[in-house]
């Protein structure tokens, strides 16, 4: 059986006037297991965000070829989306729906069973702890009632994959750790989760496998404690550096 | 991609649920069809009545000259007037120009002396171009006309013979056009019309385009797992249905208020003009407004999806809007022919047709042809829509309001 997440040879360019083609992702190739969370570890500008859109099916890959359950993300993009929930900083809600509005569109229009919508809309609103909010609107919320609200509407339709593109970014320590938290325990909960982020701090938190993407090219991928052994280095911002560095005289 | 309606009408809800929820649009698309246009009207015909009665108040300034002697009577009219005042001068043309005169009237001898005794000529000297001297010369008109009527009619009973005997022949007009044709509520409605489609579609066309990105929200809604084509047939369908409201809010509004505090500002003085829609055109009226709605809302969306946020939005409606509403100025004359010709512009067909329709009149072979030509335009406008929200550089809005920028990649491949 094949993994949730397969990724082979993933390619996107975009073709600037001032700058002719410009390879934002350059063959990438990975595999996420089922339960686990997997890091996509790079700088601003790597080529973090352009995969994950690739996979949530906002961009068509240039070359290769990626599935989510085994829908392809070219030929199959809906069978992509459902089986999938994307968060990301761009990924807002609808500022004058209400909490349990939001939670209960996005669950009907992910397909999820009618029938058990307004059940799953009620466990959703006790499990992120929204009691009190689920007939505020959106836009009367704080931030970090927002953000709960936003995870709760990412995993509306029970989706196996999610993808969590820099969820931090933004948010002060304490909202950050929420959401951190969060994840965990939608891993626990058994979903293949990829996290993109380059805070060093919460890959070595959160991932079960990290992959250095710099450049549009993935430089590494195994567990913190592979990457240690392979590099010699503790700490992942030292790590990090010495996989960049590498790639740059490589390149 | 497949459209799925399902999706589709989930998707309407939340799009009606939010705009319902935006103090603008509801003041766009609700409240100012209710309210603003009727009170505009209702203002700006009060400043011109309140206008006009100043202006009818004022004086003229007149100089009688050679006034026959038999003929007395004409002149002590002419003093007794209270909106005429009676002076003389050197060079009466001279002052009527330089406005310190409106009129001379001059008595001539008789162009054709038909035994009548004390018969006479006038001349009226005026300024056309000053409205004082314009309305000195209507006022003299109907004095001396008035005076004349009085006259034969005294000429007749001397001579033994009927007023009717006395003049040989008669005018007598017989209007066949119905109240509907002559009212100016059917010459104004398409103009409002057309108007408050305009105005009821683009806040929600830039809303759900524009707005959407620049709440974060467009990547939100994209990454669900339905079609695109179900996101913009949802989307396109509230803009319409919020246009179609506008429009329909209006056109109802007006024909309270018309019929009512406006009522005396519309008539034409050969009785009341109808300010009321017939029932056997309302289907009429009904499809063109629901054509109009699905057009407007189409060219807007296409235009406002390419913008970043709800300014951009705006500025790239704003000539859209300018474009549509302009020609239908120019349709108002009501001479103009609902032609099968005309009948294929798009926008102006369904103005005459809902123009005719109103006042009763049906050219069925130009309906035809317009309801055909705006099938093919709404299709060929959503089919463009459609094309552009599967471009991948607009979903994630890198053409950065440029649709030329589109056109260019998309047309010519560059």
């Amino acid at each position: 059986m094949s993994a949730p997440v397969v990724v082979r040879n993933l390619a996107k360019a975009f073709y600037d006037e001032g700058r002719g083609e410009i390879k934002a992702v350059d063959s990438i190739s990975f595999e996420c297991h089922e339960g686990e969370i997997f890091g996509l570890l790079g700088a601003n500008g790597a080529g973090k965000t352009t995969t994950l859109r690739m996979l949530s099916t906002i961009l068509a890959p240039t070359s290769g070829t990626a599935t989510i359950m085994g829908h392809d993300v070219v030929h199959d993009p809906e069978g992509v989306r459902k089986n999938l929930g994307f968060y990301s900083a761009t990924t807002a809600l609808y500022p004058r729906l209400t909490t349990r509005e939001t939670i209960e569109f996005f669950a009907r229009i992910n397909q999820y069973p009618s029938k058990r919508v307004p059940e799953r809309v009620e466990y959703l609103i006790h499990r992120f702890g929204l009691e009190k909010y689920a007939d505020a609107r959106i836009e009367k919320l704080s931030s970090g009632m927002k953000q709960k609200v936003s995870v709760a509407r990412t995993v509306a339709h029970d989706p196996a994959i999610l993808i969590f593109d820099e969820p931090t970014v933004g948010l002060d320590v304490l909202n950050a750790l929420d959401v951190q938290e969060t994840i965990g325990e939608l891993r626990a909960e058994g979903k293949t989760i990829i996290f993109s982020t380059h805070i060093m701090s919460e890959a070595e938190r959160l991932c079960d496998r990290i992959a250095i993407i710099h450049g549009g090219q993935i430089l590494a991928t195994d567990t913190l404690a592979g990457l240690r052994e392979i590099t010699g280095q503790h700490y992942l911002e030292d790590i990090f550096v010495l996989f960049v560095k590498a790639g740059q005289e490589t390149v | 991609m497949v459209l799925n309606w399902n999706d589709v009408g989930i998707l309407y809800q939340r799009e009606l649920r939010s705009a319902l929820r935006d103090r603008t649009i509801v003041t766009n698309s609700v409240l100012l069809p209710i309210f603003l246009y009727p009170l505009l009207i209702w203002i700006v015909y009060s400043a011109v009545t309140f206008v006009s009665g100043q202006n009818e108040g004022l004086k003229s300034r007149i100089m009688l000259k050679d006034v026959p002697e038999a003929h007395v009577r004409l002149k002590q009219g002419f003093e007794k007037d209270r909106s005429i005042v009676l002076g003389s001068s050197l060079d009466p043309r001279d002052d009527i120009r330089q406005g310190l005169l409106d009129a001379l009237v001059e008595f001539l001898p008789p162009k054709s002396n038909l035994g009548i005794d004390d018969n006479f000529s006038v001349r009226i000297t005026f300024d056309e171009s000053r409205d004082s001297s314009d309305r000195a010369r209507s006022r003299i008109a109907e004095k001396i006309t008035n005076y004349r009527e009085d006259f034969l009619e005294r000429r007749a009973v001397q001579s033994g013979i009927s007023r009717e005997q006395f003049q040989n022949f008669w005018i007598d007009d017989q209007n066949l056009s119905s109240n509907q044709q002559i009212s100016a509520f059917t010459i104004m409605l398409p103009i409002f019309f057309i108007i408050m489609l305009a105005v009821g579609a683009m806040h929600p066309a830039i809303d759900s385009t524009a707005g959407e990105r620049e709440n974060s929200t467009w990547e939100t809604i994209m990454t669900a797992a339905t079609s695109r084509t179900s996101i913009l047939v949802a989307k396109y369908l509230y803009v319409a249905t919020m246009s179609f409201i506008a429009a329909f809010l209006n056109l109802f509004a007006m024909m309270v208020s018309m019929g009512t505090v406006l009522a005396p500002f519309f008539q034409t003085g050969r009785g009341n003009s109808s300010l009321r829609i017939p029932l056997e055109s309302a289907p009429l009226v009904l499809v063109g407004a629901a054509l109009l709605a699905l057009f407007i809302s189409a060219g807007m969306m296409i235009l406002a999806s390419f913008a970043r946020n709800y300014k951009e939005g705006q500025s790239m409606v704003g000539p859209f809007y300018i474009a549509l509403v302009l020609p239908i100025l120019f349709l108002q004359t009501p001479d103009f022919a609902f032609t099968p010709r005309l009948a294929l512009i798009p926008v102006a067909n369904v103005v005459m047709m809902i123009r005719e329709a109103v006042q009763g009149v049906y050219h069925w072979r130009s309906i035809g042809v317009t309801l055909a030509v705006e099938c093919v335009s709404i299709i060929v406008a959503v089919r463009i829509a459609v094309l552009i929200i599967q471009h991948e550089d607009f979903a994630i809005g890198t053409y950065n309001g440029s649709f030329g920028k589109f056109a260019k990649e998309w047309l010519l491949g560059k």
